[in-house]
């Protein structure tokens, strides 16, 4: 266990360091960093004495080592668009983002698994095959069209629920604002979450049944029946728990997703989060912000490989062994 | 001259047993003949839609934004509407049909050729380069393809000026949608390739002298081709809709040559003052477009291999 923990370890290692070294490149070679800061005026010489001040004369490696420190301590630069530091930008519109993605992962799991359970255990059923059709077209939905779709349903035409904006927030603690302690802030929550959590709901409904059905062929619940437990018993307690284990780390997994696909749910919905901050970024071609956010995101999908890894690896023997293949690849 | 002796042919596609499993498909012969006739349009773009919409000449701001089935006020007829520029919604989605259906299959072209061609090499030499192909792979195939196209995308930008990227947008699009599909060519690649590698026929191709890329080229790869095809066909769905996502992010194709995914962009901006006809018809026809191709490619995998099933 300790030398695949090592192994994992110094792979995630790898692509954070990797994602840090095309940022550093991407900082330091795109455009000239002097020329971004001094005025049109300056002489050559005080360009000279900027470019010794800022370090920019020494050898690469120590100004990629020194870029890493930087990272470390939270300094990630100045904002171009905004001006102010990328960290305090970052940090302002994480809650958004996070709140968002949490309540559509709810609604994934809270829709998807109980229907995933009812069209495993009535497989045969009209309603059933009918889900399952719909949960096929849900997959080639785009989501963009989805959100679409609900705002000129329930905005546009029945006027019920608002198309864009957090609503009223409410701060909590000194780094957190919140939006769902307001009506309005919860009322703003409801489409933009039903959109970006549908596509993982018809992912868990189909991973769920799927599951299901593998577990209730198994012997142990043959044998359950056989002993006469009541069917309640059987599919509930016996043969839900057992299908839970992969579906929960196919759920952590694809948190994410769900944090790429914010950026096109928060585009739709003007949802104040980083998706809608990187999306404009992208468009100013704001360096520093683009690259702290790659090397955040590749910081964080790491971390998340790594995690459902050394679960699975702690779950399976047989993973820790090399004796399956890569669970990337199912 | 002797009699040809009589040699088991392989059976024709007509006498095929994939031909008979399409025909008894009705899902699948449905979703055939939507492919045909949208890429009919595409195809015929020029003579089918009733205005050329990537010439300029053709909108006329007078008659913007009008409902479906107008006629505008310098006489022309608007089956669905026209959009802000005054633009033939029509004509427009059926040119952004072909703009989309354009980056899709390039990209999917350039993605099969990148990754067939790691995963043959991958899998007949192996060693070190195997090694840290499939590491990068694997990495890889954790970042989802939108982030992925994005930051490529982003970079693109931040590092060309702005005139520059509007006439590379297109190619730097299908690279950055092939960047992220290469993956699952070249591990399925690889991994048919370890199996037919110590078959017999590769052998008897070893033993009398076959040059290994001859033998990689005309004797492994024609066998490998069918899940390849099978990947490719899902693919292309997912790579339509990547477009179409990016385009609508504003980071696809440029504004002036409209795929189905900045069209529903530009009438997003108009869902409030009621006009939903923008938006909502190259929506549809992008999700009937996705919708078709990926139960065509449903179908092509449960006939060609069922074991395919669960590697997806």
């Amino acid at each position: 266990m300790g030398s695949f923990v090592v192994q994992r370890l110094s792979q995630t290692l790898f692509v954070v360091l990797a994602a840090a070294l095309t940022c550093f490149v991407l900082m330091r070679y795109v455009g000239d960093p002097v020329n971004n800061m001094v005025g049109q005026a300056a002489s050559l010489a005080d360009r000279e004495a900027m470019r010794r001040n800022l370090g920019l004369d020494d050898p690469v490696i120590l100004q990629f080592l020194r870029f890493l420190r930087d990272i470390v301590t939270g300094d990630l630069g100045i904002s171009y668009r905004f001006g102010v530091p990328v960290s305090k930008l970052l940090l302002d519109r994480l809650p958004a983002t996070l709140e968002l993605s949490i309540c559509a992962m709810l609604v994934a799991a809270c829709l998807g698994l109980p229907l995933g359970v009812w069209t495993a255990l009535h497989r045969r059923s009209a309603l059933s095959q009918v889900l399952l059709v719909l949960s096929l077209v849900g997959v080639a939905l785009p989501t963009f069209i989805i959100g679409i779709v609900l705002i000129l349903i329930f905005s546009v035409w029945l006027g019920w629920l608002p198309s864009f904006g957090r609503g009223a927030i409410v701060p909590l603690g000194p780094h957190w604002t919140t939006g769902l302690l307001t009506v309005s802030g919860l009322k703003a929550l409801v489409l933009p979450s039903i959109t970006l959590g549908l596509f993982q709901m018809t992912l868990i409904m189909r991973l769920v049944r799927a599951e299901m059905l593998e577990v209730l062929r198994t012997d142990y619940i043959r044998f359950a029946r056989a002993r006469g437990l009541p069917m309640r018993t059987i599919n509930y307690d016996h043969a839900l728990r057992n299908t839970l284990i992969p579906v929960i780390t196919i759920v952590g997994l694809q948190f994410g997703n769900i944090f790429a696909f914010s950026i096109i749910v928060e585009t739709v919905f003007q949802w104040p989060g980083l998706g809608l901050l990187v999306i404009q970024s992208i468009q100013f071609a704001d360096v520093p912000l683009l690259a702290s956010y790659l090397v955040l995101i590749a910081l964080g999908f790491a971390l998340i490989n790594l995690t459902v890894d050394i679960l699975y690896a702690a779950i399976d023997p047989r993973v820790r062994a090399g004796l399956t293949v890569s669970r990337a690849g199912s | 001259m002797t009699a040809v002796p009589d040699i088991e042919r392989p059976p024709g596609w007509f006498e095929s047993d994939l031909l008979h499993d399409f025909l008894r498909s009705p899902v699948a012969v449905a979703a055939a003949c939507v492919c045909l006739v949208l890429l009919a349009l595409a195809l015929g773009a020029d003579f089918i839609a009733p205005y050329n919409t990537n010439d300029p000449a053709s909108a006329n701001v007078i008659d913007a934004r009008l409902p479906p089935g107008s006629v505008g006020m310098m006489g022309g007829h608007f089956l669905l509407g026209t959009d802000p520029q005054g633009r033939d919604m029509l004509s427009a989605i059926i040119y952004g049909l072909r703009a989309s259906l354009i980056v899709g299959i390039s990209s999917v072209l350039l993605a099969a050729a990148v990754g067939i061609t790691l995963g043959l090499f991958c899998g007949y030499f192996g060693g070190i380069a195997d090694v840290i192909i499939m590491r990068v792979a694997d990495v890889q195939l954790s970042f989802p393809t939108i982030l992925i196209a994005l930051l490529i995308d982003g970079v693109t930008r931040t590092v060309v000026e702005r005139a520059t990227h509007d006439m590379l947008a297109v190619p730097v699009l299908v690279i950055a949608i092939a960047a992220s599909y290469w993956v699952q060519y070249a591990r399925t690649v690889r991994g048919l390739v370890l199996v037919e590698r110590d078959k017999e026929y590769v052998l008897a191709a070893k033993v009398t002298g076959v040059a290994p890329l001859r033998i990689l080229a005309t004797h492994i790869q024609p066998n490998i081709m069918g899940p390849v095809l099978v990947i490719a066909t899902i693919n292309l769905a997912l790579a339509i809709l990547a477009e179409a996502t990016l385009s609508f992010l504003g980071v696809g194709v440029p504004p002036t040559k409209p795929s189905l995914g900045s069209l529903v962009r530009i009438g997003n901006e108009f869902l409030f003052s009621g006009d939903w006809w923008i938006s909502i018809f190259p929506g549809a026809m992008l999700v009937s477009l996705s919708l078709s191709v990926s139960l065509l490619g449903d179908w092509l995998r449960d006939a060609l291999d069922p074991k395919l099933r669960d590697a997806w």
